[in-house]
């Protein structure tokens, strides 16, 4: 073996180690500290361009010449590639600077909120990825022959709902700091969040004091169910089978998941013959319109995934009023009252937007990815 | 003739609580009130029903239910608690010991690994007939 197969070797054997680890899905607070920042420079060792997130290796020396092997951890290949990247962008050989956050546990490992080229000091690898703008005179609703709005996309070019004003769940008029996981600025302000019965308050705190790092959706690729899915980084599609009265919702953060709202006035019941004791992660859902809203009523949830971005519980006695609207064509209104029983103490509501992004279809991202 | 037979209905109940653990394997995925579920283990020392428990448990939005044992003793549980400061389970229930004598058990204890799908309560339990260490798991 000559001494370059050697170091080679040795780089990936490195890389290895490092990413112990490293490959989980997470929220972010729960593996990296943002009160640590971190700067790095170094020599890139390996690209590995895939979901949930991309990460870059790099070789740091250190003053006392000897060469340590570090992981930045980067968004997922699907914002990255809309922020104008891809996994060519980066080499092997390449030099660069990092610029992030230091991991929580101590290994060598940054969430990268900047990587710069430090041959041409362009910045590389940033996420860039906003929502459409729209435009500066509101465009009508589309809608179907009969007058009632639409909710999917109006041509064959497609389209999706995505960048949610709110990526949280809060109570409505709740004045609370926290992050776009939901990851509480203070934990004294939890009690605001929701109406919550003891034990679930208890739950809640818990899950924040870990960062949520016990989230089944990154865990175990749960599906977002119930309000999560209108929080999710990728975004939703409905899909409108009117002949059939009935409407899909595809999620495009959870493993292509979809989700069925019947508008044919069946029973909320799920199948026609009735499946109600088979609890479901997006429940059994009914709608029907109320001049331009859909209003949607689900349940027959299970209690195997966590219904919110933030950690709030909740039990299989869960109900959903959802209100859809779409006051203009690029602004979708969702609000929602929910009614939980089993884990706070009167019913509440929230809501917010998502934006429209015409002319595409979902992004394809698998949770499951992170398994390989 | 007796000892046999207690012997043998040990040994049963050994079998089937040994199947249930099989047959859960990992633990199911329970996110919504810490209690609700199946838990497996031990309460040590009990000569009434013998070390091995199954404790069913479930949350019907303001109490706590179950039972013990089902479908061999079926104890049904006469208080049950959680008190998430602490995260501190009390829980009651009556029996009766071969005799037909009333057993009054009171168990209680502290969930731990509270965000694992297989946590586990631990504490003690007692009765008039005695005392000892409580330890389940969730399945």
């Amino acid at each position: 073996m000559n001494m370059r197969a050697a170091a080679r070797i040795g780089a990936l054997f490195a890389a290895a180690l490092v990413a112990r680890g490293a490959g989980a899905h997470h929220a972010l607070a729960a593996k990296f500290d943002d009160t640590r920042p971190l700067s790095l420079a170094g020599i890139v060792t390996l690209v590995d361009w895939r979901n949930p997130h991309v990460h870059v290796f790099f070789n740091v020396t250190k003053p006392d010449k000897s060469v340590e092997n570090w992981a930045v951890e980067l968004e997922s290949t699907v914002l990255l590639k809309k922020s104008g990247w891809s996994r060519t962008t980066l080499a092997p050989g390449d030099a660069i600077k990092v610029d992030g956050i230091a991991a929580r546990d101590g290994t060598r490992q940054l969430w990268g909120s900047n990587v710069t080229e430090t041959a041409t000091n362009r910045r590389v690898l940033n996420v860039t990825d906003t929502a459409p703008r729209p435009p500066e005179v509101a465009r009508p609703t589309p809608r179907w022959p009969d007058g009632t709005p639409q909710l999917g996309a109006p041509t064959s070019a497609g389209g999706y709902w995505a960048y949610p004003t709110s990526s949280v769940l809060m109570q409505a008029g709740a004045k609370v700091s926290m992050n776009g996981d939901g990851v509480l600025a203070k934990l004294a302000d939890a009690p605001q969040v929701a109406p919550f019965q003891p034990w679930a308050l208890g739950l809640y705190q818990h899950r924040q004091q870990r960062h949520l790092a016990d989230d089944p959706s990154f865990l175990n690729c749960k599906p977002p169910g119930a309000v999560r899915q209108f929080q999710q980084p990728y975004g939703v599609q409905f899909v409108e089978d009117r002949k059939n009265k009935r409407m899909f919702v595809l999620i495009g953060s959870g493993n292509r998941n979809y989700r069925i709202i019947y508008l044919d006035g069946r029973a909320r019941q799920g199948q026609v013959q009735g499946d109600d004791d088979n609890p479901l992660y997006y429940g059994r859902a009914v709608g029907h319109w109320e001049g331009d809203t859909l209003v949607v009523e689900t349940s027959g949830f299970n209690e195997d995934f966590w219904f919110s971005n933030g950690g709030l519980p909740h039990t299989d006695k869960l109900s959903l009023v959802e209100r859809f609207s779409r006051p203009n064509l690029d602004t979708l209104r969702y609000e929602v009252t929910i009614d939980d029983p089993g884990a706070y103490t009167k019913p509440w509501s929230s809501g917010w937007e998502l934006k429209w992004v015409g002319g595409e279809e979902l992004p394809v991202y698998f949770c499951q990815d992170n398994r390989s | 003739m007796f000892s046999g037979a207690r012997n043998l209905r040990r040994t049963f109940i050994g079998i089937a609580l040994l199947a249930v653990g099989l047959v859960a394997g990992a633990a199911l995925a329970q996110e919504g009130h810490p209690l609700k579920g199946s838990w497996l283990g031990e309460w040590t020392g009990n000569q009434v029903l013998g070390d091995n428990i199954l404790l069913i448990l479930d949350w019907d939005g303001k109490a706590v239910t179950g039972m013990i044992n089902p479908g061999t003793d079926n104890i049904r549980l006469t208080k049950a608690s959680l008190d998430p400061n602490g995260w501190v389970v009390k829980i009651e229930a009556d029996a009766k010991d071969k005799s037909g004598a009333a057993v009054h058990y009171v168990i209680e204890g502290h969930i731990e690994n509270l965000e694992l799908p297989n946590r586990q309560i631990t504490g003690t339990w007692s009765s008039q007939k005695g005392r000892g260490k409580f330890a389940v798991a969730r399945q």
